[in-house]
């Protein structure tokens, strides 16, 4: 085999491993159904001004609860206000709350998690300890908690919910940075001089993030769910913003006879879950190198 | 040639039930520029935690509790970790023993061999991938521009091992420590490598210590040996001379435990009787005296630790220069 030869057969081998992967996805029916839903949803909360049928706190008191119609939908609540548009922009809400959580939680908990997994020592049975303690403590009261002690704003349910669920991520960081220490390529990073700082950012923390990923998809589920169950108790952010959670709370009123504005701010929210959940194995089977070796060829 | 690095006394430990268990002892090796000496012993024998410990790496609990080691004259052991962390790939390279696993897997391997330069020097983006490009060339990686936005898993087991070496050598270090380089690939490409580092050590000028198990791989590429037993230097000299003429009960079996291709069929191949001690159980006087066919009552090998005795080829043998022990 000439060398020219070799090298297309690199390059083809280069562009059928990127083909691989994609394919790896692709065929993955819960990563597909989960990544159209996110996508779905996104699209709503980005575009809820244009899809919205009616400005969401706009109340028309001639027609208070009225029933789906071909003006309202899904009808209106106690207010006369358009129940879809309210779950339309209500997603706006939810989703931020979903994506602040997670972006908040896995900083913090990968940080963490990493340097009690990598540091060791006293800081780690201390960081294990706080840790231990957060899981502990039932996770939504932790963040009643909070949002009762610092107002309830929006930036105060993600703060309290991103608290809450930081510990998960650290402590799934800090098992997963356990089995990555002892790998020969961090004695190698040590031997050519790279600080602990460094080997921290650009080595452990990389090879661990697949698993820290998935959970933290899953805990964007469990966030929204959080934000909904504490603007239902009142305690989320307050009406007339409209959000999934204040749908439901508001429509418990006329439960008896409009189900459905409830009902339909419920399904919402179940979607999302759903969708959030569907996500997450998805990428867990994908990120797995020992489900890829089921699914297809490779290495 | 001036002595590059030297190590003097080391003695390591790691905290036991009964008090410090004493992983070396008094190691004392020499290696000058462009000389290679090579590290031969069992398993367990204290090989590669000698070198762990000299560049400061050994894992807690592990302490260095005596001994230094010199880099140029400067004793790495009372550097600041800083200080010491700035010497560690710039002045003292080490290769170690898997290939396969010594890279981060997520990251390309051009990108990796610039963290060396990154890590010791302030140098832009693009002067990091020429440098890893012309590293590559110099550790003969084919087609070196291109194989640097490569992946670990893209190479073979030996071009993972020349990636390494090109990040051990990637600041010109006086001295190159090899920590069996060649254990986890197969025979041709064992000596590829093997002449690579003879070739780098040659060009650059280092002072290379190669720590290997086979006794064939140090007849092939070093100048000097050095053989270690249960944590202690038990025989040092030139490899002609060590070769020639064991002196330490050891190294003999040794030699005598290499299978004789000319040997008639049939032969029982020779071997030591029982297993090197225990580091928190060691015998009080050699600690090869168990398993030793030359150790009597009389010369106190039972009860006296052997010291280091010679001219140039030195052992650590009670029983030098007597009857029944080679000269």
């Amino acid at each position: 085999m000439s060398a020219a030869d070799a090298d297309t057969e690199l390059l083809e081998d280069t562009a059928a491993r990127r083909r691989a992967t994609l394919r790896r996805y692709a065929r993955h029916p819960a990563f597909v159904s989960g990544a159209i839903g996110v996508v779905l949803l996104v699209l709503v909360a980005v575009f809820a001004p244009w899809l919205a049928p009616h400005p969401p706190t706009r109340t028309d008191l001639m027609n208070t609860l009225s029933p789906p119609s071909a003006t309202y939908w899904l009808g209106t609540d106690a207010f006369g206000r358009c129940v879809l548009s309210r779950l339309i922009w209500g997603t706006r809400i939810s989703l931020q709350v979903g994506l602040y959580v997670v972006l908040i939680s896995l900083t913090a908990g990968t940080l963490l998690g990493a340097v009690a997994g990598y540091v060791g020592g006293w800081l780690e049975r201390v960081l294990v300890a706080v840790i231990d303690i957060l899981l502990a403590f039932p996770s939504f009261l932790l963040a009643l908690a909070l949002v009762a002690a610092r107002g309830n704003t929006l930036d105060s349910i993600v703060l309290a919910v991103a608290i809450a669920y930081t510990p998960r991520i650290a402590a799934v960081m800090r098992s997963v940075v356990l089995t990555i220490r002892p790998r020969p390529f961090i004695e190698a990073s040590r031997a050519i001089g790279l600080s602990s700082w460094t080997i921290l950012v650009r080595h452990v923390i990389p090879n661990a993030l697949p698993p820290v990923i998935v959970v933290a998809t899953v805990s964007a589920a469990t966030a929204i769910l959080a934000e909904a169950g504490l603007s239902f108790l009142g305690l989320g952010v307050q009406p007339p913003t409209p959000t999934w959670g204040n749908v439901i709370s508001e429509g418990q009123t006329a439960i008896t006879t409009r189900p459905l504005i409830s009902l339909s701010a419920g399904l919402c929210i179940a979607f999302t879950v759903v969708v959030l959940n569907l996500l997450g194995d998805g990428l867990r089977d994908t990120l797995d190198p020992q489900m890829r070796r089921n699914t297809g060829k490779l290495l | 040639m001036s002595v590059a690095f030297e190590l003097r006394g080391l003695t390591a430990a790691v905290p036991g039930e009964k008090g410090a268990v004493r992983l070396v002892e008094e190691v004392s090796l020499e290696v000058r520029a462009g000389e290679t000496l090579a590290v031969v012993g069992e398993s367990g024998s204290g090989k590669t935690v000698t070198f762990v410990s000299a560049l400061g790496l050994l894992p807690k609990p592990g302490r260095v509790i005596a001994g230094e080691a010199l880099l140029d004259g400067v004793d790495l052991l009372s550097l600041e970790p800083e200080a010491l962390r700035r010497m560690r790939g710039a002045r003292i390279g080490m290769v170690f023993q898997d290939p396969l696993t010594g890279l981060n897997p997520v990251f390309r391997v051009g990108d990796q061999i610039g963290e060396v330069l990154r890590a010791h020097r302030s140098i832009g983006r693009r002067e990091m991938r020429e440098r890893a490009v012309e590293l590559l060339a110099r550790v003969q990686i084919p087609d070196p521009s291109r194989r640097v936005d490569d992946y670990p898993h893209q190479f073979s087991g030996g071009m993972r091992q020349r990636v390494l070496i090109a990040m051990a050598i990637a600041l010109g270090p006086r001295v190159l420590i090899a920590d069996e380089p060649t254990t986890a690939l197969d025979v041709t490409v064992q000596a590829q490598v093997l002449d690579l580092l003879g070739e780098l050590r040659d060009a650059e000028g280092m002072a290379m210590v190669l720590i290997t198990h086979d006794l064939g791989v140090v007849a092939r590429q070093a100048d000097r040996v050095a053989v270690m037993y249960a944590g202690r230097v038990v025989e040092t000299g030139t490899v002609e001379e060590v070769f020639r003429a064991p002196r330490h009960p050891y190294t003999i079996s040794l030699f005598r435990s290499i299978p004789d291709i000319e040997a008639p069929a049939g032969t029982q191949l020779a071997a030591i009787a029982g297993s090197p001690p225990d580091p928190a159980r060691r015998p009080a006087g050699c600690a090869f005296a168990p398993r030793c066919f030359a150790a009597t009552e009389q010369a106190g090998c039972r009860v006296e630790r052997p010291v280091l005795r010679g001219e140039r080829h030195l052992a650590a043998c009670h029983r030098l220069g007597e009857p029944g022990v080679a000269a």
